[in-house]
């Protein structure tokens, strides 16, 4: 008999879903899909077209025209409609075919797959559901304050496409307290999570990592000293964290991050995040936008640093879990409900549940670390510590 | 995919502990004296009074409740009676210059 202790513990990696979430995926900034030019969005596992017609609706259908496969990315928007490059078959935003110039009639079967969308605040949303149903009513995305809004910045905004990773990575980062600091930099010393319904929180207080020089550190400026976070998924992909940097001079900047996602197939995706900031007295938008650039940049680091981890990575369903990590079964509870069917959504999965971290102990070994690495880098440098 | 259980309860479950102001039953963990898992159900969380007072906090996020202090306070209490267990098997914190004879007056008072 071998104690529990002595068993090699095992990784069960599981396959990926075959099916993709339900909810509303933002696909973008609406700058830069309603030019009056077809788009092409690898996601779901299937090729779409963006596109938006002369009455400014944005649309989405998929690519593959139903007559003969021609791809209507590749075509021309003429009027509302997107016109296929093979024989300009002219389609709706609806789905249906409206038009082929050289026929008396459009055949009775002429409807494509199209999806419903949504613009707010800047940015372009997509409905998917397996089951081919019109939005729910409790996926409701909150309005930026920030948005269009003189007092602040512009949206700034990054995309990378992750390959060989399901987005269930990106996801769990929402519980996983530690790796902020070891993969952003960032020293959380409160951190809570609350799931209900179709909302997954985070709040989090956080310190700047002394050892690692931030941008906003640099020259003559005020320090950054941290940050207070509230940040929050509704639904599978689409998530706003409401940030406010802290400076020496005891000046804030309230900040909005979006961090989003969508599957291009189970085992890529396109990360997308943005950030904004509320530009401070006696800034002009090229400086606060210079700002919000150079913080959006250091995040880049970070995503980076998070994707190399999944790059490299197995997906393991059976994490082995110590006291102090945060709630990542419950977690991925309540992420289940966007991959069943909603008939099939459990109260467990959308039931309140709250999970604050004791930080004491990971904020004691951290400080400890940050403090043997400026020493460390002192001696290197030779300066006294 | 099968939902699977956090493998920390196994050696260590959920309790339930109810809130002395409302009477909701609550499911709770506690890791340490300062780190404590909730799991409500909709009952719970139909009776509880602080949500049914509370309003949204300014900025996107404000629509969530941040948790209710009554409840925080009847599983704190729970776990310095005994009721609920605490993974973490280092004693509460108190005050060093605190005498232990004087506990019992004290800790009500
Ligand atoms: S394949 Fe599209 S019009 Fe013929
Ligand atoms: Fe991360």
């Amino acid at each position: 008999m071998t104690a529990v202790g002595d068993e090699v513990r095992h990784i069960e990696s599981g396959p990926p879903p075959t099916r993709f979430a339900r909810g509303w995926h933002c696909l973008g900034l609406v700058r830069d899909f309603d030019d009056g030019k077809p788009h092409q969005v690898n996601a779901f596992g299937q090729k779409l077209v963006v596109f938006a017609g002369e009455d400014g609706a944005i649309n989405v259908l998929d690519a593959y025209c139903r007559h003969m496969g021609g791809d209507l990315s590749q075509g021309e928007v003429k009027g509302n409609e997107i016109a296929c490059p093979f024989h300009d078959w002219r389609w709706g935003g609806d789905g249906r075919c409206k038009q082929i110039p050289y026929a008396r009639r459009v055949p009775l079967r002429a409807r494509t797959a199209a999806w419903p969308t949504m613009t707010q605040d800047g940015m372009l949303f997509v409905w998917n559901d397996p089951e081919g149903n019109p939005p729910t009513e409790d996926a409701v995305i909150p309005r930026i304050e920030g948005y269009d809004n003189p007092e602040w910045t512009d949206w700034v905004w990054y995309t990378t496409r992750i390959e060989g990773s399901n987005c269930r990575e990106i996801v769990d980062n929402v519980v996983d307290m530690a790796h902020f600091f070891y993969v952003h930099f960032t020293f959380p010393t409160y951190f809570k999570n609350i799931f209900e319904g179709t909302v997954a929180t985070q709040l989090m207080t956080g310190q700047g990592r002394e050892d690692v020089a931030r941008p906003q550190n640099s020259g003559n400026g005020p320090k950054s000293t941290g940050t207070t976070s509230t940040a929050a998924y509704y639904g599978p992909s689409f998530m706003i964290d409401d940030v406010t940097y802290h400076y020496s001079d005891g000046n804030d900047m309230p900040t909005t991050l979006i961090n989003c996602h969508y599957p291009i197939d189970a085992n890529s995706f396109v990360l997308q995040y943005g950030i904004m900031t509320k530009k401070p007295a006696g800034v002009d938008d090229e400086a606060a936008t210079a700002t919000a650039r150079k913080l959006g940049d250091f995040i880049r680091i970070g995503f980076e640093q998070d994707v190399q981890i999944w790059r490299n990575k197995a997906r393991i369903e059976n994490p082995l879990l110590c006291e102090e990590d945060g709630p990542v079964y419950q977690l991925r509870r309540w992420y289940e409900q966007f991959y069943v069917d909603v008939a099939d959504v459990k109260p467990e999965m959308t039931d309140r549940f709250e999970f604050e971290i004791d930080t004491t102990k990971p904020n004691e070994a951290w400080r400890h670390e940050v403090e043997q690495n400026i020493a460390k880098r002192a001696a290197a440098s030779g300066q006294p510590v | 995919m099968a939902v699977r259980p956090d493998v920390r309860l196994d050696d260590a479950p959920m309790q339930p502990v109810s809130c002395g102001t409302c009477g909701a039953v609550v499911e709770a963990r506690k890791s340490s004296w300062d780190q404590t898992s909730i799991q409500w159900n909709d009952d719970a969380l139909a009776a509880c009074m602080e949500r049914r007072a509370s309003s949204p906090r300014p900025g996107p996020n404000g629509a969530t409740f941040t948790g209710c202090a009554a409840l925080r306070d009847a599983i704190r209490e729970a776990a310095v009676r005994g009721l609920l267990d605490v993974v973490d098997d280092e004693p509460l914190k108190t005050n060093p210059d605190h005498h232990p004879d004087q506990y019992d007056t004290e800790v009500h008072a």
